[in-house]
C-alpha cells in the first residue's frame, strides 16, 4: 500500500487537468455525456463527472431503477487520477456497497472488491464517496504513459475490469 | 400498462415516476437549516424528465432544483414547480391532498390556460408539486409528488400508436430533431410540427394559434401536434393530457375532431427515430373541464396514492457515517488478513469496566477501536487537575469546578469519539504491569486431569491465586494495583492495549473463555489446538519497562485463594453480607477461612524460599 516508487512517479494536477479538457472533447464527440467541472482559483477541484440509470431486475423480476454517479478527480497525495462513484434508490439512498455488488455493477470477488473499494468524505465534493484505492494507479498508468494518447481514456480502461462502464468504443479509435 | 390493441381505446397516460438525486436533500436540508429555518412558504423550484427513449417516464430533482435558472442538460426538459414543506408530521399528513391539488390546478387553469399563456409560452402547463416533511435528526424526508393535470377529458386513440418512420423518411426526421434543438427550451414541450410538399417544419404553437383571436381557422390535418415525450412504451406520456385539454379549452374546432400528434422521443445514436405518432379522437361534449377536479399525485412503491420516505441518515447523518467508517475499518481486517474474524460478537458483548482511571480510559479506547460498543464504567471519583495528561478520556474542561462525575465525562468522551461479562483485570507497578484473564467458576469442572502443556480455560487462575504464591507478601502486595499513579506513563497504555487485545483473542477463540493457555507460548511448534483466529491464547503478561522484557506465565487455581477458592465462594454464598462484612473488618479473615494462616505457619517451619513474581512454579 506504499506511494508508488520512484520509477512510477504521478502525474501533476496540471497534466490532470488538460487530459481532462481533452477527454471532455472526446467525450462531447462521441456523446458520452461526461461534463466538466473546474474552478479557475482551484486546480485540485477539477473533476469530470457522469451520471447513468442502471435497470436491475431482481430474484422475483421486479425491475429497479438506480442511478450512478461516476467522479474522476486528481489525487493529490498520489498524484494520480482518482476514481469514486455512488448508487442511489430513487429516493435518493445510497446503495451500500454490498447492495451495488447485488445489482452487477461489479463483477469482482468480494474479497479482491473490499480491498480495493472503500467509503470515505470524497475530498473534492465533501460527501461520502466509494472510492478505488489509488495505489496502484501511478505504476500502471506509467507503463502506458508512452503509448497513452490520453491519460483519462488509459485510467478509464484500467477501471472497467472492477465496474460496468459503458465506454463507447470510438475511444479505442486514439 | 398494456398497449392499446383496439380501435377507440382510452388513452392511458403513462405517469412521471420521481427519482431523487440525494444531493437534492442535501440542498433542501441546508436551505431548511439557514434560510427558511421556521417558514412554510412554498418555494419554487425545477426538475427535469429525460426523453431519451432508454429509460421511461423518470422524473427527477437534484441540488440544482433551488437554483435561480434550471442547468440545461443533454436530452432533458427543466420544468417548473412548487415545494410546500411541513413542519410537523401532522400537517403533512392531515393536509386535504385532493383539494391542495385542485388549488394548483385552479391556478394553472386561470394563469396558463384561460390566459392562453401557453400559446406563447407552452412550458407553463407543465408543473410538478412536492408535499414534504421532513424530519431532520434522523435525516427522514417524507414526500410526495404531483404533477397536476385535469382528470377530464376521456379522448381515445383511434389506432394503435405507430413509428414517426411510417409517415416520415430518415432526412426529415433529422431535419426534426434538429430544429427541435434549435426551439428554445421554454417551447420545445409543445410545438407543432407540418409537412408541406417535400418540405417539413418545426414551428411553435404561437405560429399557429392567436392569442387574442377567438375564431380559429386551422386546418387541423395539415399538422402535427408534437411534444417532447418521456414514455418509452406504445402509450403516451403524462404531459400529452393537460396539452388536450388546453386545446379543447381554447376552440370548438377541436370537439369531436381526429388530430395527429407526435410524441417526440429520442436517442443518441439515431436522433428522433424512436417517436411515436398517435391519432387522437378527441370528444364531441367537452364539460367546462376546471371544474371537474385535477389529478396528478404519484403512487408510491406499494402501487398505493401515498408519501414516498428516504432514510437518507446513512449518508447524511454523521454518528451513522461515523459507525460504518469504523466498522469498515474492522471489516477489513477480515476481508484481507483474517477471514475467520467475528465481527458480532464484538459488537453485542457487553463490557464492565471497574474504574475509570488511567488503565480504564486506556482499556475504554482500545475497546471501541475493536468494535466493542457496550461500555459500561464503575467509579464513584471525579475528575481532578493530575488526571488528564494521564487519563485519555479527560480533558482539563472536565476538572473545573469541582470536576465532573469520571464515568459521566468518561461516557461523554466516548461518546465524542464514537457516536453508539468477562473480567479481565490489569494492574500496574512503577515500572511494570501484568494483564491476567480470570478462570470461571463452573460447578463441574470439565475435567480436573492435570495436562502437561495447558491449563483448560476455566481453570486457570486468578489475580489473587498469583499474589499467593509468595504468600509471605499477601497483605503487602495486595493493593498492587493502588500504586497505579505513580506508574511510568507508557505502563497504562501498554497495559490497557494488551488486556483489550487478550480480550479479542478469547472472544474469537472457538472455545471461548474456555479457551487453553498453554505453558509455552512460542513461534514455532504451536499446538492446533490451543489456536484462536487470532493465535493462541496467554493466560497472563507481564511486563517489565525497567529491562523492556515479556513473560507470560500460566498457572492453576489456586486451591486457597483468597478470592476464587470454593470455600470462600461458598462462604459468600451462605453468609452473602455478613462475610463481606467480616473479610472488611478483619485483614486477616480471608487467610484464616481459606487455611493461609496454617499454610503460613507451615512454610515458616520448613523455611521454604519464597517465589518472586516472575517464577512459574505451578505448585498447589
Amino acid at each position: 500500500m506504499r506511494p508508488s516508487s520512484s520509477q512510477a512517479t504521478g502525474i501533476s494536477p496540471e497534466t490532470f487537468v488538460y487530459a481532462a479538457r481533452d477527454f471532455i472533447e472526446l467525450s462531447d464527440k462521441y456523446m458520452d455525456s461526461w461534463t466538466i467541472y473546474q474552478n479557475d482559483n482551484e486546480i485540485l477541484s477539477t473533476h469530470l463527472k457522469r451520471e447513468e440509470f442502471i435497470s436491475h431486475r431482481d430474484q422475483r423480476g421486479k425491475v429497479f431503477l438506480y442511478r450512478a454517479e461516476y467522479v474522476i478527480f486528481y489525487n493529490l497525495s498520489y498524484g494520480v487520477p482518482s476514481f469514486s462513484f455512488n448508487v442511489w434508490d430513487c429516493t435518493g439512498k445510497l446503495l451500500t456497497l454490498e447492495q451495488v455488488r447485488d445489482i452487477s455493477l461489479m463483477k469482482t470477488r468480494k474479497e479482491d472488491f473490499f480491498s480495493v473499494v472503500t467509503q470515505q468524505e470524497h475530498p473534492v465534493l465533501y460527501k461520502p464517496y466509494f472510492i478505488i484505492h489509488p495505489c496502484h494507479t501511478a505504476e500502471l498508468l506509467s507503463m502506458f504513459r508512452k503509448t497513452s494518447k490520453n491519460l483519462i481514456i488509459t485510467f478509464l480502461s484500467l477501471i472497467t475490469p472492477l465496474i460496468q462502464l459503458n465506454l463507447p468504443l470510438e475511444y479505442g479509435l486514439l | 400498462m398494456a398497449t392499446p390493441e383496439n380501435v377507440k381505446d382510452i388513452i392511458q397516460y403513462v405517469p412521471f415516476t420521481s427519482f431523487v438525486n440525494p444531493s437534492f436533500w442535501h440542498s433542501f436540508t441546508d436551505i431548511k437549516f439557514n434560510v427558511d429555518k421556521l417558514s412554510e412558504n412554498t418555494k419554487q423550484i425545477y426538475g427535469r424528465f429525460s426523453y431519451a427513449n432508454d429509460i421511461g417516464p423518470v422524473f427527477e430533482v437534484d441540488g440544482t432544483a433551488f437554483n435561480k435558472q434550471p442547468e440545461a442538460e443533454l436530452m432533458y426538459l427543466s420544468i417548473r414547480g412548487t415545494l410546500m414543506n411541513k413542519n410537523t408530521i401532522d400537517d403533512f399528513k392531515s393536509i386535504d391532498k385532493a383539494s391542495l391539488l385542485n388549488s394548483i390546478g385552479e391556478i394553472i387553469w386561470h394563469n396558463s390556460i384561460i390566459t392562453r399563456l401557453w400559446m406563447c409560452n407552452p412550458s407553463c402547463l407543465l408543473n410538478f408539486f412536492i408535499l414534504s416533511f421532513a424530519d431532520l435528526k434522523k435525516y427522514h424526508y417524507y414526500y410526495w409528488f404531483a404533477f397536476p393535470t385535469p382528470s377530464q377529458p376521456t379522448v381515445f386513440l383511434k389506432e394503435k400508436s405507430k413509428s414517426i418512420l411510417t409517415e416520415f423518411n430518415e432526412s426529415e426526421i433529422r431535419t426534426i430533431s434538429q430544429n427541435y434543438q434549435l426551439l428554445h427550451h421554454s417551447q420545445r414541450c409543445f410545438f407543432v410540427i407540418r409537412k408541406e410538399n417535400e418540405t417539413v417544419k418545426v414551428e411553435t404553437l404561437s405560429n399557429i394559434f392567436n392569442r387574442t383571436d377567438n375564431t380559429c381557422n386551422l386546418d387541423i390535418s395539415s399538422v402535427y401536434f408534437a411534444f417532447t415525450d418521456p414514455s418509452n412504451n406504445g402509450n403516451p406520456g403524462w404531459p400529452l393530457r393537460i396539452f388536450l385539454a388546453a386545446l379543447l379549452e381554447y376552440s370548438a374546432i377541436f370537439h369531436g375532431s381526429v388530430i395527429k400528434v407526435i410524441g417526440i422521443r429520442s436517442s443518441k445514436e439515431v436522433g428522433c427515430q424512436s417517436s411515436q405518432i398517435f391519432n387522437v379522437m378527441l370528444p364531441e361534449n367537452v364539460q367546462c373541464l376546471q371544474k371537474l377536479g385535477w389529478v396528478g399525485w404519484e403512487r408510491n412503491d406499494r402501487g398505493n396514492f401515498g408519501p414516498k420516505l428516504s432514510d437518507m441518515s446513512a449518508s447524511m447523518s454523521p454518528k451513522k457515517l461515523a459507525a460504518e467508517s469504523a466498522d469498515l475499518n474492522i471489516k477489513l481486517m477480515q476481508w484481507r488478513l483474517v477471514p475467520d474474524l467475528n465481527i458480532e460478537i464484538m459488537k453485542n458483548t457487553k463490557c464492565l469496566l471497574i474504574g475509570a482511571g488511567t488503565l480504564g480510559c486506556q482499556v475504554a479506547r482500545n475497546l471501541l477501536a475493536w468494535g466493542f460498543r457496550h461500555i459500561h464504567f464503575v467509579d464513584k471519583g471525579k475528575v481532578s487537575y493530575s488526571n488528564p495528561t494521564r487519563q485519555v478520556l479527560y480533558t482539563y474542561h472536565d476538572c473545573r469546578d469541582g470536576g465532573k462525575n469520571k464515568v459521566d465525562a468518561a461516557a461523554e468522551s466516548l461518546l465524542s469519539i464514537h457516536p453508539d461479562v468477562i473480567v479481565i483485570n490489569s494492574a500496574l507497578g512503577f515500572d511494570s504491569y501484568l494483564v491476567m484473564r480470570h478462570g470461571i467458576w463452573s460447578p463441574n469442572p470439565e475435567s480436573t486431569t492435570i495436562h502437561s502443556t495447558y491449563v483448560p480455560g476455566d481453570q486457570v487462575g486468578c489475580y489473587f491465586c498469583n499474589d499467593v504464591t509468595a504468600p509471605g507478601n499477601s497483605q503487602k502486595d495486595r493493593t498492587l494495583d493502588q500504586q497505579c499513579t505513580v506508574t511510568r506513563p507508557g505502563v497504562a497504555a501498554i497495559a490497557g492495549a494488551l488486556a483489550v487485545e487478550l480480550l479479542a483473542s478469547l472472544l474469537q477463540h472457538k472455545l471461548g473463555v474456555r479457551a487453553p493457555a498453554p505453558y509455552n507460548i512460542s513461534d514455532e511448534m504451536i499446538d492446533p489446538e490451543f489456536e484462536g483466529v487470532l493465535g493462541p491464547v496467554p493466560h497472563s503478561i507481564r511486563g517489565f519497562l525497567h529491562s523492556y522484557q515479556t513473560v507470560v506465565p500460566t498457572y492453576r487455581k489456586f486451591k486457597q485463594c483468597i478470592a476464587c477458592s470454593e470455600v470462600v465462594i461458598d462462604n459468600y454464598r451462605k453468609e452473602g453480607i455478613n462475610f463481606l462484612l467480616n473479610v472488611f473488618n478483619s485483614g486477616t479473615y480471608l487467610e484464616e477461612v481459606t487455611g493461609l494462616t496454617e499454610l503460613q505457619l507451615t512454610a515458616e517451619m520448613s523455611e521454604v524460599l519464597t517465589f518472586s513474581d516472575e517464577d512459574q512454579d505451578t505448585d498447589e
